[in-house]
């Protein structure tokens, strides 16, 4: 795991469960531009080699991080990746290119250009870890690192391999930054999801894996098991290129979906770790979806978006709420929104604000949607006895 | 495990768009004409068409070549298959593309608003369509198909990947129908990375044939593939998709051997797309794994130039050009080590 609150799961959790914010203004990093982004730490420099992308050096770190004392093991070697992103190596290109590629690569540009494609992502924490089974990346805008871990899970059923890494990277970026302000999707202060007063998103970065196996597999090898993925479903509005559907049916349906394959109705969920991006068009969809999805629950479907922590990772976002999700399971913490003071009204949402609320959870979701009206939720339960 | 059938095609590449098989002769490369060059260069191109001459209705304008090129691929492949749209439950049916570069056509436009108006100046229509999902969501937005939207790239091997990640979408009972799509488009950015990289062949330069050894010819386009459940009446599938496997590194004979389980194809195409001077690696890895004597189909030049993305291409050219019906293997290999394996059975 590599957040802006540093490299490992104990130091999200560390961060989380503190309730800190790392949102700072995005002039001190890219002079110029408005804006509130959070960085992931400073990464060391690597040794003469391949050029790496920041993406691609997230990436790696997270992998390392996750896989442990399984570096090196024939075990690993033979496992698989997905990995997702959606910035990749667009960090490592600027604008001089469109005045004359060939130039641009003559001084010095060919290898930063060679680190642009997703699958780069993938293919570095291959090398970097030296594993040779199936190795894949995912760009599906900000529903990617979500839909990586349900491609892994799908390819741990098909026996592709026998663990599964997966997860996502991207790294801050003025490409992307400028993309958001061209939209007007940033809020220049810290964010504010689910608030009736919010204005858009913060940019994040950080990267998140996730190592999966089968229940058989992790028992039989002694391995600490963090938490049981029970289902996890995908889906697409196809109602705009770049709005969510404004009623949620198709996240709202995907949600149905991963509960189906979880086996568990809506009134066992304990807490749902949202997109929540804090766009006006993204968070009012978002609630439809969950009054619709959770319409027969008995009490209020406990939701926030932990956004408000460090922003909106992108490509990494999805593997990152996933990890914050296994937390709040692991640790019976309904992590609330940061600066959440006039919730938007819903009678079946209850918006996690203020104090940190502990209760046991024995069954967690973490929903991401993105541009292009891609729809994951994943669904976590404990590890029974 | 669930028989999976290949019962539609569509395609935008250097033949022009097309429904189904290709029945025309392999196309040569073409001078490039849409940026100014130092000298003849050349690559495969896909000729000039108005989307809208082909899918009636499809609204391309604003898109990236790649976005407009899968919905008329896309569009072609259903065409093809004879489904009614209307008449299936859209939210069972998938899309998977496969690419290497993504939307580098309006990448490349974004920076250049960039370059001249600075990072405050940018142009908000151009970014979401520069996102690498864009083609695919275009795809689900024109067809209205609301189930798994995914979009994904691998090391030399992503359209293969993309298939066998909708198979497996399928025999898990995700989605009952996909869309499998994979290409790229040519820019001047990726031509002249290629250059600038020595990876082109000479044939870039000057108007020889290609010699297989030395170097690629850049190509472009996308190919689409309706993959479905088989059974759906009426179908007229082109092949039926069995197990496959794919990997970063290892023992290429022994993984394909291992995938063969002792009963070797009636004859092998090389995909050929892990490398772009790969044409004849593969198919000596191709001979190492089902003997010197079988039939094997090498990598197309026109396929290989498409990269990580052109898989599909090649077994389209293979379904097009076939000996016969039997069993095939699909292999591609990487200079990097790594491999697609692929069982077919051709119908």
């Amino acid at each position: 795991m590599v957040s802006p609150y540093g490299v490992g799961l104990s130091a999200l959790e560390d961060g989380m469960m503190a309730g800190r914010c790392c949102l700072t203004p995005a002039a001190d990093l890219y002079p110029g531009f408005r804006g509130t982004v959070a960085q992931a730490a400073a990464l060391q420099p690597l040794a003469a080699g391949p050029h790496y992308s920041r993406t691609d050096r997230l990436a790696m770190l997270a992998a390392r991080d996750a896989v442990g004392d399984l570096a090196g093991s024939s075990l690993l070697r033979k496992s698989g990746i997905v990995m997702a992103s959606t910035v990749a190596g667009l960090s490592e290109i600027d604008p001089e290119i469109a005045k004359g590629p060939a130039e641009w690569y003559r001084h010095g540009g060919l290898a930063r250009a060679a680190s642009y494609s997703v699958s780069r992502v993938a293919a570095s924490v291959a090398e970097h870890l030296e594993i040779q089974g199936p190795a894949c990346a995912v760009s599906v805008a900000c529903a990617s690192g979500a839909m990586a871990i349900a491609l892994a899970a799908n390819m741990l059923l098909d026996d592709a391999a026998p663990m599964m890494l997966a997860g996502g990277s991207d790294a801050l970026c003025p490409f992307t930054l400028s993309g958001f302000n061209s939209l007007q999707a940033l809020d220049a202060e810290p964010c504010r999801p689910f608030d009736q007063n919010r204005k858009g998103l913060n940019i994040g970065e950080g990267a998140a894996a996730l190592l999966l196996e089968t229940l058989d597999h992790a028992m039989r090898r002694g391995a600490p098991i963090l938490a049981v993925l029970r289902g996890w479903a995908m889906s697409n509005d196809a109602s705009h290129p770049t709005a969510p559907h404004k009623d949620g049916a198709g996240l709202a349906a995907c949600i149905g979906s991963a509960l189906r394959m979880a086996a568990c109705s809506v009134d066992e969920v304990g807490y749902v770790n949202a997109h929540g991006t804090g766009t006006p068009l993204n968070d009012i969809a978002e609630t439809h979806a969950y009054e619709n999805a959770f319409a027969q629950r008995q009490r209020p479907i406990p939701v926030s978006s932990t956004k408000s922590y460090f922003g909106h990772c992108l490509g990494a976002a999805g593997a990152l709420e996933a990890a914050i999700t296994i937390l709040a399971l692991r640790n019976g913490a309904l992590f609330p929104t940061l600066r959440l003071s006039d919730p938007i009204a819903s009678e079946r949402v209850d918006w996690l604000h203020g104090e940190l609320r502990r209760e046991p959870l024995p069954v967690v979701m973490s929903v991401s949607a993105g541009f292009g009206g891609s729809n994951a939720a994943l669904v976590f339960a404990e590890m029974r006895p | 495990m669930k028989t999976l059938v290949l019962t539609g095609i569509g395609s935008v590449t250097p033949f022009g768009p097309l429904a189904g098989l290709i029945a025309a002769e392999y196309p040569q490369p073409s001078a490039i004409t849409a940026w100014a060059t130092p000298g003849l260069r050349r690559a495969f191109q896909v000729p000039q068409f108005r989307p809208a001459d082909v899918v009636p209705g499809v609204k391309t304008r604003r898109l990236d070549r790649l976005s407009a090129w899968a919905l008329v691929a896309a569009s072609l492949a259903l065409r093809d298959a004879g489904i009614d749209i209307g008449q299936i439950d859209r939210s069972r049916v998938a899309v998977l593309f496969a690419t290497g570069f993504g939307c580098v056509e309006l990448t490349e436009a974004f920076f250049q608003s960039a370059a001249n108006n600075g990072w405050a100046g940018t142009d908000p229509i151009t970014f979401p369509e520069t996102l690498g999902n864009a083609p695919a969501a275009h795809v689900a937005l024109f067809h209205q198909l609301r189930g798994p939207n995914l979009t994904i790239a691998s090391k030399s091997f992503a359209a293969e990947s993309a298939l066998l990640q909708a198979a497996s979408l399928l025999r898990h009972g995700q989605a009952d129908m996909a869309i499998v799509l994979a290409g790229d488009t040519l820019t001047q950015a990726v031509y002249e990375w290629y250059e600038t990289a020595h990876l082109l062949a000479p044939a870039c330069f000057s108007p020889d044939p290609i010699a297989s050894t030395d170097g690629f010819v850049p190509s472009e386009g996308v190919v689409a593939m309706v993959l479905e459940n088989s059974g759906r009446e009426p179908s007229r599938p082109y092949a039926a998709l069995g197990a496959g496997r794919w990997a970063s590194g290892g023992d290429v004979q022994a993984g394909v051997n291992e995938l063969l389980g002792g009963c070797p194809p009636d004859f092998t195409f090389c995909s050929g797309n892990g490398a772009p001077c790969a044409y004849n690696s593969v198919t000596c890895s191709a001979r190492a794994v089902v003997g010197k004597g079988a039939a094997i189909v090498p990598a197309q030049p026109v396929a290989t130039g498409v990269g990580e993305a052109g898989a599909l291409l090649h077994l389209l050219l293979a379904l097009s050009k076939r000996p016969g019906p039997g069993q095939a293997l699909m292999l591609g290999t990487s200079a990097h080590g790594g491999y697609a394996a692929l069982r077919l059975e051709i119908f």
